[in-house]
């Protein structure tokens, strides 16, 4: 039996532009409306909503989701579990090392405690790249040493009060003072999109078999993303002091896994390449107007726990839904 | 080496590379040069180790020894895919490298600039991008798209502009056509030729005999991880390619064990209408009672997907019908499969067919423990009988029934596996490419126990890359090509040379009917 050959036929791409492939290119657009509505809901059960309190309390939970984004993008079992405990490092640092010793002052004490940030995060991405243990294992051995650390070096809350950072909690000029932490690293995400380095990131994540043969320095990209994820924890260690005025090591996993929540709420892929740091602020609005709504409607706290984990695995269901391909033929 | 006038012209040039994985010698000696202004075809068949050279010069492998020359200028070795590109050694993969999620534009230009700078403006991009998409494709696409919206084609294309945007001085296209809708590949051999006029050397890795003789100006060929011979154009003819593909010496060797009669048992399987792919032609096939038949192909051309269809996996479409005295009963999952005694021995021993950290005996034992569970109670002494049954009938040496299934040679552990799989008394056993990575004496053993499962009533069917085992051992060998059965060829029909040509379309047969049309 023979078979002439036959030629394969000419299959063109045909753009595409249902709501399906919208909600697919924008992952965070369920939790966008999630927390639009729960924005309205918000003021109509609050009518003094308290604008500059309510940032200043969400800033470093915002900080805390956005900077666990970068190591997720990055793909390949990406991870940083150690964000949180880092945040309150750079707290103890600043509080008990910069201070007393007269670097409190913005000047020395911004690129000592971002360096110091940046620094942590680029431990845990030289162990994940070099010595491929998995991302999980690596800042989950590095959370444990961060909060061994910061009870070592402050066995019991220390708090701070008169210094400039107290202005982070209130209005810095007009704007308040969460605002403008959140919007610092916001603009330091929408930078990197000016340069290859963002693209780049996204590539890796999305396949790294392809950025490597393409000639791209994996290794590099995925180092970086844990740095950029400790100079974001470092930031938003300033809205913490700013927030709660003091440094407590005792809390030091207290962002940990709702921070991960926000970013699998804010559509940010845990398998990387897909999401990004926008969704994952926009995931944690979901959560802190959630949380402020419960509290505002004098519902007990018992059940906010149970409410996240509900909304979190609904919001994901319902993204995977939209989402969800046709069955093709094969 | 002295410097002639035709070095001077010389891209990239191996010499006596050698490349090993583990056991496994990939290259042995190899010798390629690249001239500028040159589309320079590689061919052999599976194993040759031409993707193994294309690693080497592409970065992604280093050679054990040998050397490369590239420029004038004796290197190690490249270090990384983007050391070869600084020295002008663009390769475009088989495999589709894309980034799924992202667009267009940034897959094109993956790669091509530094983390920190943007070099060239996002305009200037997009011009470029879209130039060339437009030159391969014959019509603008969307650049803002993502990548994994795009055909399989498109896709395929998008990898190759990425290759072109650098306009490398040694372009290596490693089966980069074979996903390559027509109207895109003839447009690509029109840049090809061009690139050639301009003085880049292109080396063209293909399965398609008319593509080498469309562009190729020289060819060299390879086997068993040599090169062969290189031949100009003009010097070569099909037949003589196919000959030195296969192994001149012994092209027409005859199989080496011949039986009686064909089988001709029960059909116990069959294939109805089955569509490997969404192109590709549906075909029938029979299987039969205690007949071997191999499957064959390049790899990746269609058989892997045809057997996985047997068991009742994969992505085929059609039916595949389980044929007993009691009725027929169609085969949709791969637990129906094994409820209708058909056995399933993977490729991969490592990855999906052995506990590593398990002993021998509950390797053997797991899919058929039932047996050996009375009143719910699992007894291993029930086990252990059952496993000598088979140490003494398949001839497996081993140390005791509770070693470690990793103390075993990968003959032997493969046996167990087979064991296994033989204990659950299947009529129907499909194997993949069971004979890879173990010795010739297990080898041997092997193809004496399907010879007698054969004997005994068994139908099995194996796909094989090897082609000397298809012709030694099978009734009936399935050539795959390009994601669909190409041909049917019985025993008496089966030599190296006949077995090779049909893998490649049959380069000599396609050109007498060129001649005649």
């Amino acid at each position: 039996m023979t078979v002439a050959i036959t030629e394969t036929t000419q299959e063109r791409t045909r753009p595409r532009t249902g709501l399906r492939d919208f909600v697919r290119r924008n992952s965070y657009i369920v939790a966008l409306l999630l927390a639009v509505i729960l924005l309205v809901a918000n003021l109509v059960v609050q009518p003094d909503f308290g604008w500059v309190q309510q940032f200043a309390t969400f800033a470093p939970l915002a900080i805390a989701a956005m900077a666990s984004t970068p190591a997720i993008l990055s793909g390949r079992g990406g991870f940083d579990l150690s964000i949180s405990p880092l945040m309150t490092l750079c707290s103890c640092v600043f509080i008990v090392f910069l201070i007393p010793n007269g670097l409190g002052d913005p000047l020395a004490a911004i690129p000592i405690v971002l360096l110091l940030g940046a620094a942590v995060g680029t431990i845990n991405g030289v162990l994940i790249v070099f010595l491929r243990v998995p991302a999980m294992v690596v800042t989950l051995a590095m959370y444990f040493v961060l909060i061994g650390v910061n009870l070592k070096l402050i066995p019991t809350p220390q708090s701070v009060t008169g210094t400039w950072v107290s202005y982070l909690a209130g209005t810095v000029g007009p704007v308040p003072g969460g605002l403008v932490t959140i919007g610092i690293v916001v603009a330091i995400w929408v930078a990197l999109g000016f340069i290859p380095y963002r693209r780049l990131l996204y590539a890796v994540g999305s396949d790294d078999a392809a950025a490597f043969s393409s000639g791209v320095n994996v290794s590099a990209i995925r180092i970086v993303a844990y740095a950029l994820g400790g100079l974001f924890a470092a930031i938003g260690s300033f809205a913490l002091v700013g927030l709660v005025s003091s440094a407590d090591a005792s809390q030091s996993s207290a962002y940990t896994l709702i921070a991960v929540a926000a970013v699998a709420l804010g559509g940010t892929s845990l398998v990387g390449g897909r999401g990004g740091v926008i969704g994952s602020l926009i995931g944690a609005a979901v959560i802190y107007l959630l949380q402020s709504l419960l509290s505002g409607m004098q519902v007990s706290p018992t059940w906010l726990q149970f409410i996240y984990g509900v909304m979190l695995v609904l919001s994901v269901v319902i993204g995977a839904l939209l989402t969800m391909k046709k069955k093709e033929s094969a | 080496m002295t410097m002639t006038a035709v070095d001077r012209d010389v891209l990239i040039r191996t010499t006596s590379l050698r490349k090993a994985f583990g056991q496994t010698k990939a290259l042995r000696d190899c010798s390629f040069d690249l001239r500028a202004g040159e589309v320079h075809a590689i061919a052999g068949e599976n194993g040759s180790g031409k993707s193994t050279l294309v690693k080497i010069l592409s970065g992604v492998h280093q050679p054990d020894s040998g050397e490369i020359e590239t420029g004038g200028e004796l290197i190690a070795g490249l270090a990384n895919p983007r050391q070869a590109q600084q020295h002008g050694i663009v390769t475009v993969f088989q495999e589709i490298l894309v980034a799924p999620a992202r667009s267009v534009l940034d897959n094109i230009w993956l790669g091509a600039e530094r983390p920190l700078r943007a070099d060239i403006s996002a305009k200037e991009k997009k011009t470029i991008a879209a130039a060339w998409t437009e030159r391969l494709l014959g019509a603008p696409l969307d650049l803002s798209m993502p990548a994994e919206d795009l055909s399989l084609s498109d896709r395929q294309a998008c990898c190759i502009a990425r290759a072109l945007i650098r306009q490398p001085r040694v372009l290596i296209l490693d089966e980069a056509t074979s996903a390559l809708d027509v109207g895109t590949r003839d447009r690509l051999f029109e840049v090809i030729q061009e690139m050639r006029d301009n003085g880049a050397g292109v080396a063209l890795i293909t399965h398609r005999m008319d593509e080498i003789e469309a562009i190729g100006d020289r060819i060299t060929v390879m086997r068993s991880g040599q090169t062969i011979e290189t031949l100009e154009r003009g010097a070569w003819r099909p037949r003589q390619i196919v000959a030195l593909m296969s192994g001149t010496e012994e092209t027409d060797k005859p199989r080496r064990e011949d039986r009686e009669a064909a089988p001709s048992g029960p059909v116990v399987l069959r294939a109805e209408n089955l569509r490997l792919h969404r192109d590709g032609a549906a075909f029938d096939v029979d299987i039969h009672a205690g007949e071997l038949v191999g499957l064959a192909g390049l790899e990746g051309h269609g058989q892997q997907e045809f057997l996985e269809a047997l068991r009742g996996a994969g992505a085929a479409e059609g039916t595949i019908v389980r044929v007993t005295d009691a009725g027929e009963v169609p085969i949709r999952s791969i637990a129906v499969g094994a409820r209708n005694q058909i056995a399933y021995v993977p490729r991969e021993r490592g990855r999906e067919s052995m506990f590593g950290w398990m002993s021998i005996r509950e390797n053997f034992g797991m899919p058929t423990l039932r047996t050996d569970a009375k009143g719910g109670w699992l007894r291993p002494s029930s086990t252990r009988r059952r496993l000598m049954e088979y140490v003494q009938r398949l001839g497996i040496v081993m140390g005791g029934p509770e070693d470690r299934i990793t103390t075993l040679s990968g003959g032997n552990a493969q046996k167990v596996v087979i064991a296994r799989w033989l204990a659950a008394h299947p009529m129907i056993l499909l194997l993949n490419d069971p004979t890879r990575g173990i010795d010739i004496n297990a080898k041997r053993d092997l193809y004496a126990l399907l010879r007698q499962l054969t004997d005994e009533g068994m139908a099995v069917v194996m796909l094989s890359s090897e082609v000397d085992e298809h012709i030694d051992l099978m009734d009936r060998v399935l050539v795959f090509r390009e994601g669909e059965l190409y041909r049917e060829m019985p025993a008496g029909e089966l030599t190296r040379t006949s077995l090779v040509s049909a893998f490649f379309g049959d380069p000599e047969e396609m050109r007498d009917q060129e001649t005649a049309s």
